[in-house]
Parts: C-alpha cells; sequence; structure tokens
C-alpha cells in the first residue's frame, strides 16, 4: 500500500510514519510531499492508495488539495493530520470528501481508529 | 470583549495545552507546568505565528521560546538523531509553535486563519511586546514559554507567510 504524506514540516511527517507504525500500520511504501501542490503532482504520477495531509501549508492548503482531487475526478481516501481541530474545520473536511481530521497532538489510538478501515 | 480577554479566560486550558502538547512529544512524566518561571538567559529556539481575525480584522500573536538545549533533546526525540542540524532545530521548534497556535486558535469562537510559522535561534529569550497572556511549563528544570499577545503597529511583519494559493479564499468558498 503506498500512503503519501503531505506536510511543509519533515519532523511532523517523520511523526506521522512513526505514528502509523505505532498504530501497527507497518510495512507499507511512505511517500512524502512538501505541499499540497507537490501531494496533488504526486497523487497522478504515483498513485498512492491514501494521503495523509495537514490543512496549513505554503503553495497549496490540504484542503485545496483535497477540492482539487475531487474536482478531477480521484476518490482517494484522504485524512486531515493538523493543528487545528475545530468543528468548523472538521464539518468542511468531511463535508469535502475527507475521512476524518486527526488533530495534532495525536495517538497512535486516534490514528487506528479513523485510518483502520483503510489502512491494515 | 477582546481577543486578548478571551484567552486571558481560557489561561488554564493554555497552560494546560502546553503541558499536553510537550509531554506528548517528550513524555508526560518530563514536563511539568513553570510556575511562570523566566526562561534563563541563554540561547533560545523561538517561533511566531499570527491569527487574523476575519470578524474585526485584528491580529493576534503567539510565540513559543524554547532554551536551544531543550530544542535539541525535543529535536532529537522527535528525529531520532543525536544531533539534530540547525535547520531541523528550526523545523522542530516552528512545527511546535504550529500545533500550539492551531490549538490556540481552536479556543476562540469565531472564524479566524492561521499563518504559517516562522522560526529564529536567539542569544537570548527576547521580551514579549504588547498585552498578552504568558503561561510556562518547565522541561528537566528549563523553562519554555507561550505567549498569546496582541499584534504590534508593525505586526505581522512581512516575513509572515498564509498559507495556501492565492485562490484559497475563493477555493474555500467553493461547495464540494
Amino acid at each position: 500500500m503506498k500512503i503519501l504524506i503531505a506536510d511543509d514540516s519533515k519532523a511532523m511527517r517523520m511523526i506521522v510514519v512513526r505514528t502509523l507504525r505505532q498504530a501497527g500500520m507497518a510495512g507499507h511504501e511512505i511517500l512524502e510531499a512538501e505541499d499540497g501542490a507537490q501531494a496533488l503532482t504526486m497523487a497522478g504520477s504515483e498513485s498512492p492508495d491514501i494521503i495523509l495531509s495537514d490543512w496549513n501549508m505554503p503553495n497549496m492548503t490540504g484542503i485545496e488539495l483535497l477540492k482539487a482531487l475531487r474536482a478531477q475526478g480521484s476518490q482517494i481516501p484522504f485524512c486531515f493530520v493538523t493543528s487545528e481541530g475545530s468543528e468548523e474545520m472538521r464539518t468542511i473536511a468531511t463535508s469535502a470528501g475527507a475521512l476524518g481530521l486527526i488533530a495534532k497532538p495525536f495517538t497512535a489510538e486516534q490514528f487506528e481508529e479513523i485510518l483502520g478501515a483503510v489502512v491494515s | 470583549m477582546t481577543v486578548i480577554d478571551e484567552f486571558e479566560e481560557h489561561r488554564q486550558d493554555l497552560e494546560d495545552l502546553l503541558v499536553e502538547v510537550l509531554g506528548s512529544l517528550l513524555g508526560a512524566d518530563e514536563v511539568a507546568p513553570g510556575w511562570d518561571e523566566p526562561l534563563e538567559d541563554t540561547p533560545v529556539l523561538a517561533s511566531q505565528l499570527a491569527i487574523f481575525d476575519r470578524e474585526d480584522g485584528s491580529y493576534t500573536m503567539v510565540e513559543i521560546q524554547s532554551p536551544l538545549l531543550v530544542g535539541r533533546l525535543i529535536g532529537s526525540q522527535l528525529l531520532g538523531v543525536a544531533n539534530p542540524s540547525p535547520e531541523d532545530l528550526l523545523d522542530v521548534i516552528a512545527e511546535l509553535g504550529n500545533i500550539l497556535a492551531g490549538n490556540v486558535k481552536s479556543l476562540v469562537r469565531h472564524s479566524c486563519r492561521l499563518s504559517l510559522p516562522t522560526a529564529d535561534a536567539h542569544e537570548r529569550p527576547r521580551p514579549s511586546a504588547g498585552r498578552g497572556v504568558r503561561v510556562t511549563a518547565s522541561v528537566l528544570g528549563s523553562t519554555i514559554e507561550l505567549t498569546v499577545r496582541s499584534a504590534g503597529a508593525d505586526e505581522p511583519g512581512p516575513d509572515v507567510c498564509w498559507p495556501g494559493s492565492e485562490n484559497y479564499d475563493e477555493v474555500m468558498e467553493t461547495q464540494p
């Protein structure tokens, strides 16, 4: 399985990979993008099975990325991993077609709960 | 009621947030409330973000300052390397600021927009300008400081960047 992680922080991308491992979701191919624009390109060229994306990134935000993907007809499973977890943002995320929103700081249990149906 | 008044009401939440976030990165046993101690006069890593309030057009600044040694500890823990590079340390303090500011923003009721973080290293702690709320946490005996304050007249400066494309607001109004 290919997992694309989009976050402008290298440290956070490493934390997400580690948390996936802690949640028992190890052994997958990890792809990394530094912003939404790069992730959009990689979504086309690499065909990931799921995208885990930050919300606030330079050039293209996570919500812009999700809307662009859906506008292209892509139904890649998509989950936000972001520092903002307000109800307003959760509603925007799910309305746009996201699986959910995992707010930082997060736990392996939250990854299991939201991603478990898609990532083994 | 000003935004800072709102944050003053959330002072305990801000302190809990700082302790929780640092605890999630370093282990809960390594972090305690800071008893409002001043920062030591040593080199620090600092991160700053701006929150733009769409209702009244005001800006609130969120700042985190950490002693360099504690920053190295956090960086080493997060990145799994003994000696994180200066760039990695700035990335780590920026992400710490981002996590804290995102949660700070969630404490206010109305619609706001959060900037991207900036990060710097300084020879000594910088005093906070403007009216605000300061909370601290203690990591291995050293103080880490989170400040939420009103923006000064020249803030946010030109080095503060906002996330997304030029069409961000337009995209946000687009129905899925």
